[in-house]
């Protein structure tokens, strides 16, 4: 007993010595700067000036003071958590102090022995030479009044195989004026309808992707001010496939001058292919989103139980300007409640993809919740209508969101019993369904699955539904009239796949479903006609001149149908229908 | 407060009249015009994201009200304020305050934040509007028009509903 006594003397003692000297920037301040603030406060980064000497640091003391007492400074927005997240920038509370005592005190610099190294950064490219950089063909002019832009810069990826990246450096153009930027992997050529001129990019905060086939997203592809390039981990490479565009969605602060902005984006390739295949799981409640003007704790949840085991990689909360309190844990099977993140004052402005230092494991019946509030009062001075407006779900800035997606890597799988991210991809799909029967994207995306996993009769139920909902969309149009043909209906296939060219005419994908629901009802001139459309839109598609040149052999249109397939077989040398119709050709109908 | 003991000023950087080249601040407090200041610190983005409102306010009032450019910071030279006055297209008069005389005789701690005088007197100084609400949070337009107000108040000949309303932004340093 005594000598506890002694011994916690002993150590306020210690204490209040430490206490009694002058707190100085060489001993105690400029670590905490060195480690938590240079990354962005230096020469060409994001932050207004710098902070690497003592003259950077004494010329800000009283804005260092009030910024980091605030937490304004440095920027990190989740409370502290048992799940510990990488790169975690907040301030322990007694560098926050120490902080202060220095400005009280003086701001003093102290002995210069007692400075540590100033930090090594590396300039220019983060990981040395990338082996593909791409820039953006036309930079955008950013008008120098108040409001935010969001704009997004497409990047087609010049490769003419499949390539694995292994992590991409995004250079968002002057870091001062961008708050943040994400990438969107497209596959489908999507994006660049939207441009009002090739290379020209096209605005907008939220976009949307779709997909034709199975091929979840899979990464979370995130740049925000003082971040390192991140490097995916082994085996876990992102795929991009010749003819994938990259769509870069930045959001943009005005400086008070007109800026330029013109993105770079450098690509690190790895001859591995990946091994470990993780997906984005996205949870949501938009349809939850109907807040009244005035309301002040508005709450939106979600529930998902997992229908595998995964590995729980890293995490994005997202909501515009109305969110509040943000949350988000796990109940596993076993009753443990986890936090996965808890962000108590939402900032659009600070958003960030969070990974954890380790991969949370999240067993089978695991249920994930989201759990956020909105502030529609006039309390909340980010409130992007005063007064206060109703506001509901939507991709403008002045619309709400409530989204959440989580990357996760399934585990302890069986591989015979199939793809696990197909399990997981259609649990999701259904809980969004039951959720919100009038979610056509829920019917849509479910659709999708069913009809991957060959359930024809299921898909186009859902296909249906979605249809139901929005009768003149061309997505859903078109994949019924397809579902339909490939389950051998082209009659009705085919009214379908009309309308979809109705809602767009340049519909690459319908034009060449209606050929092959034509070609099924022996409309063959038909047929012809609409190949030759989707040849107009993508005139090196090996497999619609292949069909063309079958349609017009069908027809007895036999120089003309030769030399289809003889220009597939250019595009593709492997392209099987025209090397066995040409081959027919050349057999059965002389002189070919 | 009056203002009849004023030290003078450096000479303006920038001038669109050539009328204030002798260095002295009883000129640029003219009385029969109210006068604007408006600190700057080239460095604070707050300040330098107002730019195109302070042109625009400057331009509303221009007949009615004389305003300039005050930069505190005592690193600045004449360059770095010229370059800046042409960067953010200002045509406004500036001044450097590296002894913090302008920036005293307005109350201004921050910037960006002005000060108003009417017949020589300090009668308003702060914030030009409510657009910040701290360094990183902003309003995507402001509620309150606190610089507008002011003049408004002084050429009518009365006082300001609010004197002083601190403004958000960064603060002038080494100021005792």
């Amino acid at each position: 007993m005594i000598r506890i006594h002694w011994l916690v003397i002993g150590v306020s003692v210690a204490l209040a010595a430490q206490d009694s000297k002058p707190v100085t920037f060489n001993r105690d301040i400029a670590p905490i700067m060195f480690r938590s603030c240079a990354m962005c406060h230096r020469p060409g980064e994001a932050a207004p000036f710098s902070l690497l000497t003592y003259s950077d640091a004494k010329k800000h003391a009283r804005q260092i003071a009030d910024v980091t007492r605030s937490r304004a400074m440095p920027p990190w927005l989740p409370e502290p958590q048992q799940l510990k997240f990488a790169d975690e920038m907040r301030l322990a509370q007694a560098g926050i102090d120490l902080i202060q005592r220095w400005v009280e005190q003086g701001a003093l610099e102290g002995d210069t022995k007692d400075l540590p190294a100033p930090p090594k950064f590396v300039e220019g490219w983060q990981l040395g030479k990338p082996d593909l950089v791409l820039t953006a063909k036309k930079p955008l002019e950013l008008s120098p009044q108040r409001t935010d832009t969001y704009w997004n810069f497409i990047f087609p990826v010049p490769i003419t195989e499949t390539r694995w990246v292994k992590a991409i450096e995004i250079r968002p153009g002057d870091k001062r004026y961008v708050h943040h930027a994400n990438i969107l992997v497209d596959r489908s050529s999507a994006s660049r309808k939207r441009e009002a001129e090739p290379g020209a990019g096209f605005g907008g905060m939220e976009i949307r992707i779709e997909s034709q086939v199975f091929d979840p997203d899979s990464h979370l592809l995130f740049w925000k001010p003082g971040t390192v390039p991140y490097v995916e981990p082994e085996g876990m490479a992102l795929r991009l496939d010749k003819g994938t565009d990259l769509i870069l969605n930045t959001h943009l602060q005005p400086s008070g001058k007109p800026e330029v902005i013109q993105p770079s984006i450098g690509l690190y390739f790895t001859p591995q292919a990946a091994t470990k295949l993780p997906m984005l799981l996205q949870l949501e409640n938009d349809v939850q989103l109907d807040i009244p003007p005035g309301r002040k704790d508005f709450l939106v949840t979600d529930e998902f139980t997992l229908p595998v085991d995964v590995d729980l990689m890293a995490i994005y909360p997202h909501a515009h300007y109305l969110g509040k309190d943000i949350q988000a844990f796990a109940t596993l099977p076993d009753g443990t409640k986890k936090t996965l993140i808890h962000i108590p004052h939402w900032n659009l402005n600070w958003q960030a993809v969070y990974r954890y230092t380790q991969p949370v494991r999240l067993p089978k019946g695991t249920k994930v919740s989201l759990r956020y509030t909105y502030d529609n009062s006039d309390e909340n001075p980010l409130n992007p209508n005063q007064p206060p407006a109703r506001v509901v779900g939507g991709n403008r800035s002045r619309d709400e969101m409530c989204h959440l997606w989580l990357q996760v890597l399934p585990v302890n799988f069986d591989a015979a019993l199939g793809d696990p991210r197909m399990a997981l991809q259609e649990a999701l799909a259904r809980h969004n369904v039951e959720k919100n029967p009038g979610d056509f994207e829920a019917h849509y995306n479910l659709a999708a699955m069913l009809q991957a996993k060959d359930k024809l009769d299921a898909a186009i139920g859902e296909y249906e539904l979605a249809v139901r909902l929005r009768p003149e969309d061309a997505a859903a149009n078109n994949a019924l009239g397809a579902a339909l043909v490939a389950a051998g209906h082209p009659d009705r296939g085919a009214g379908y796949l009309r309308t979809a060219l109705k809602a767009r005419p340049d519909y690459f994908d319908a034009h060449y479903n209606l050929g092959f629901a034509l070609a099924g009802q022996d409309d063959f001139e038909g047929a012809s006609q609409q190949f030759t459309l989707a040849l107009q839109l993508q005139p090196d598609d090996a497999n619609v001149e292949a069909n063309l040149g079958t349609a017009l052999a069908q027809m007895g249109r036999f120089p003309e149908a030769k030399s289809h397939f003889e220009r597939a077989l250019q595009i593709d040398p492997n392209q099987a229908i025209a090397k066995e119709n040409l081959e027919a050709l050349r057999k059965e109908v002389s002189p070919y | 407060m009056t203002l009849a003991a004023l030290v003078s000023v450096p000479a303006p950087v920038f001038s669109q009249q050539g009328a204030d080249h002798d260095g002295n601040a009883a000129r640029l407090l003219s009385p029969d015009k109210v006068v604007v200041m408006v600190f700057l610190r080239r460095d604070c983005p707050i300040s330098s994201r107002y730019a195109p409102v302070i042109q625009k306010i400057s331009k509303t009032y221009s007949d009615r009200a004389k305003f300039f450019l005050v930069f505190p910071d005592k690193t600045d030279s004449a360059e770095d304020i010229q370059k800046y006055l042409s960067d953010y297209h200002y045509s406004l008069p500036a001044f450097p305050d590296p002894e913090h005389t302008l920036a005293k005789l307005g109350h201004v701690q921050i910037t960006p934040e002005v000060a108003v005088f009417s017949d020589r007197r300090l009668v308003y100084d702060g914030r030009i509007d409510d657009w910040y609400i701290e360094p990183g949070r902003a309003r995507a337009a402001p509620t309150t028009h606190e610089l507008k107000d002011a003049l408004d108040a002084a050429l009518a000949g009365k006082a300001p509903a609010r004197a002083e309303v601190r403004g958000v932004g960064c603060y002038i340093s080494d100021l005792e």
